[in-house]
């Protein structure tokens, strides 16, 4: 049966639930230090659990990094620090001393959730090991991430976003072009400028969280939950990794036919940006060519057939750069939308985010950065019944001008 | 097959899924390993991810045996239906009433036309939790607009953010888009069914593969918008380490990424590749030395990383405590040692596409189990679903195949 038959005395009004996000009912403790497992915090927090974020005396180390008005460095007005911890509560706690550590432990003993990135070496002075946490909170749900988990040869190695990205297959995957055709070399595997393996980790160890909620709810009892980062990008490359499973083909990051198929499936310079062309089946190629005025070459033996366009796919791609060069972004676009070919234009962040459809779905949310307005990314969902709010600022480090924020020790 | 003796966390969650290409499919495979029941609605009149290579050698174009599909569809069971039949909707409609979640990632407006959006199927089961996950959304004035990953890359401003040093965008690698808004659309299933469990009611999520994305660039994000900083592309540097990119290694197309925050560090480095001259070179003396003369020094790191072998030279770093690792090529993956004492490597046995192996979750579970069992065939549990689950008799269901409806 679904379990919507549980239904029984307890149950709060729809409204009252509404008001308290879908997670209102958990209660997380964070220790975290950088972007996953504060991100995995922040998506519990968004959705409307009680979090509260532990922070050593020296600051949570996204406080130094920014972005900041206007480049000025302050612990209260980190850009990142702000999006990660909007919604949370606060502690500044010294756990690596019997105070601090009873502390924490105390905060432990009313929560649902422990999440974590810290190194297990101060874990283990808070005595916070995964192990004796389960054994002292037995409901406790305890997830604990790093670079490459806990247990395997790589675990002592250590690491960061980009270390664990390139060790996940995703730098290596990360596809060349358009200027280098056939050129291993002149486009080395490449890392976006962002925390790319550490959200996708803090994602997925919320999946984790909510899956142990569940199982708690099955078995009454806690779960330690241990995620790598490399794991983490390493499991969403399950469609490049088919090649290899079946057959031991390498996918590699050049756009050719044997990695991604069907031609023309690529990206591609215009006039003024960039723009995808996606024509890959015989259907689609025929109305390109008709869009391109039917230029001979796309109809001669060379590229009018898939077999063909795929044994010729360096050239192809030279002769539609060509053409797409003497378009421009709209042009391409309506010229996509006219013949039902899937063709799409680059857009800048500034571009997406004064795009109507960005602001009509409120993809990005205001936030206040110090005394500066600026806007972050919002929900990455939308929960009809529960939706995404923004209830708090995130936690202050220097609370000595602000009466309404608690002094070290005390949860504000 | 493999099934651990613990508890199943999702046992007894039961999935209705229509999904196809890779972001649902992602995301209902998380699923069904952590115990759900996946009913995949399979149409012989479409079926994308069967005839989707690569194929078993030898068996090219047969749709039992594409790894694409049993990569995806592993421990998920099939049920063949022409939707466009008023008997098969019926069918759907009686299915909803014995689900959980609903998943869908047709174009827009789709799942209405067919007779199964949202506001029908909660009139059937109020319980019901439904997921829409597509490039654009469900609402917005770009909602019909149709994309694959790289159109959503290109959209939702990673792009911009990603590139080598001054030159044009580039897309990230791994389908991301569909994975990762798979992600999302699992945990949003999970805190929607929570939110159940406290009201018992079920709700409808829109996810959009662009605003997944998003969650990926929140600096970018905010310098530009707080500061009007527009993002510069930077191939693999950082803006507070130096070195910190990806260099060659010995032999053909290997790389070593390597990420150095401090001073003690880079001594490390130099002395562990053997240039004690970097190491008293004053234009690398501190870290914002190095970073002022970035490129010098870029080209330095790579004149030395060259001529190493990659694994030794990571071993000699990690032991000499300069971050380091390898450039893993997707295939080496699936022989990592590390994903693979994690349990993370799984081998499925299948009768016509034999034994592959499948990476599974990215997480280790001391208290719940999981499991992974093999895709399935075309239809094999349609049998099992419309008279063990649905309660028709076996003359019902011999009519609804001789109507072609289970097809």
């Amino acid at each position: 049966m679904p379990i919507a038959s549980e239904r029984n005395s307890s149950l709060e009004t729809h409204a009252a639930q509404q008001a308290r996000g879908a997670l209102g009912a958990l209660s997380v403790v964070e220790f975290g230090e950088g972007t996953a497992a504060a991100y995995t915090a922040k998506l519990l927090a968004d959705f409307g659990a009680d979090v509260v974020k532990v922070e050593r005396p020296q600051g949570d180390p996204t406080r130094s990094r920014g972005p900041f008005p206007d480049g000025k460095a302050d612990p209260d007005a980190s850009g990142l620090f702000l999006y990660l911890n909007s919604n949370k509560r606060g502690v500044v706690l010294d756990v690596e001393t019997g105070a601090g550590a009873e502390a924490l432990d105390r905060l432990l003993t009313s929560a649902d959730i422990f999440v974590t990135d810290v190194a297990p070496s101060v874990l283990r002075a808070a005595g916070c090991d995964p192990e004796v946490l389960r054994g002292r909170h037995p409901r406790l749900i305890v997830a604990t991430l790093s670079p490459f988990g806990r247990g395997g040869p790589w675990s002592d190695w250590m690491g960061d976003e980009l270390i664990a990205y390139a060790a996940s297959g995703m730098a290596y995957g990360t596809p060349g072009i358009p200027d280098a055709a056939d050129d291993l070399y002149a486009e080395p595997p490449l890392h976006p400028s962002c925390f790319a393996s550490e959200t996708i980790a803090g994602a997925s160890a919320a999946v984790a969280v909510m899956t142990a909620v569940m199982g708690r709810r099955r078995t009454g009892e806690g779960c330690h939950l241990d995620l790598s980062f490399q794991a983490a990008s390493a499991a969403v490359q399950i469609r490049d990794l088919m090649p290899a499973s079946y057959g031991g083909a390498i996918y590699n990051r050049l756009l050719n036919p044997t990695s991604i198929g069907r031609m023309p499936n690529f990206y591609l310079p215009c006039q003024d940006g960039y723009v995808t062309i996606a024509a890959p089946m015989d259907i689609h190629w025929n109305r390109l060519a008709e869009a391109m005025g039917n230029p001979a070459w796309a109809l001669s033996a060379d590229f009018a057939t898939e077999p063909a366009r795929a044994r010729n796919w360096i050239e192809l791609r030279e002769r539609l750069a060509a053409w797409a060069m003497g378009c421009t972004r709209n042009q391409l676009q309506s010229i996509g939308e006219r013949y039902g070919l899937m063709m799409f234009p680059f857009h800048s962040i500034r571009q997406m985010a004064a795009s109507d459809h960005a602001r009509d779905r409120a993809s990005l949310v205001d936030l206040a950065v110090g005394n500066r307005p600026a806007q972050m990314p919002g929900a990455p969902f939308k929960m009809a019944a529960t939706p995404w709010s923004l209830r708090r600022p995130a936690p202050r480090f220097s609370p000595e001008d602000d009466a309404g924020v608690a002094p070290i020790g005390e949860v504000a | 097959m493999s099934t651990s003796p613990k508890p199943l966390p999702l046992e007894g969650i039961r999935v209705l899924d229509f999904g196809q290409f890779v972001a649902i499919p992602f995301c209902t495979l998380w699923l069904a390993q952590l115990g759900a029941e996946i009913i995949s609605v399979e149409s012989s009149s479409r079926l994308t991810a069967r005839g989707a290579p690569p194929f078993e050698e030898g068996q090219e174009g047969n749709r039992n045996a594409s790894g694409y599909f049993n990569s995806l569809y592993a421990t998920k069971k099939s049920l063949t239906l022409d939707l466009a039949t008023k008997e098969g909707k019926r069918i759907v409609h009686e299915l909803v009433a014995v689900c959980d979640v609903v998943v869908e990632n047709f174009a827009t407006g789709v799942i209405e036309k067919l007779g199964f959006g949202y506001d029908v199927l909660a009139r059937i089961n109020p319980g019901i939790v439904m997921i829409s996950n597509g490039a654009f959304g469900r609402t917005g004035p770009m909602k019909d607009g149709r994309g694959l990953h790289s159109t959503v890359n290109l959209f939702s401003g990673v792009a911009d953010v990603t590139g080598y040093v001054d030159s044009g965008p580039r897309i990230m690698g791994s389908v991301l888009p569909d994975p990762l808004s798979g992600t999302y659309a699992a945990f949003a299933i999970l805190a929607a069914l929570e939110h159940r469990s406290h009201t018992g009611l079920g709700q409808y999520v829109d996810v959009a593969m662009y605003e997944a994305m998003l969650t990926l660039i929140p600096e970018a994000v905010i310098d530009l918008t707080m500061n009007g900083v527009e993002p510069r592309r930077v191939g693999n540097r950082d803006r507070q380490k130096a070195p910190h990119g990806i260099y060659p290694a010995a032999g053909e197309d290997r790389w070593l990424a390597l990420s150095i925050a401090d001073d003690q560090s880079w001594q490390a480095f130099c002395h562990s590749v053997g240039r004690t001259d970097l190491a008293s070179d004053s234009r690398f003396a501190n870290a914002p030395a190095r970073l002022e003369n970035v490129e010098a020094l870029d080209a330095e790191v790579a004149s030395c990383t060259s001529v190493h072998d990659l694994y030794a030279m990571v071993a000699q770093l990690q032991a000499a405590g300069v971050m380091a690792g390898p450039v893993l090529r997707s295939d080496e993956l699936l022989d990592n040692p590390q994903l693979d004492a994690r349990g993370m490597v799984v081998s499925i046995d299948h009768p016509v596409a034999n034994r592959h192996r499948h990476l599974g979750l990215p997480w280790t579970m001391d208290s719940l189990g999981t499991r992974s069992t093999r895709a399935p065939l075309l239809g094999e549990h349609s049998r099992e679903i419309i008279i063990g689950l649905l309660g028709r008799t076996e003359a019902e269901y011999e009519q609804l195949e001789r109507d072609r409806i289970l097809t």
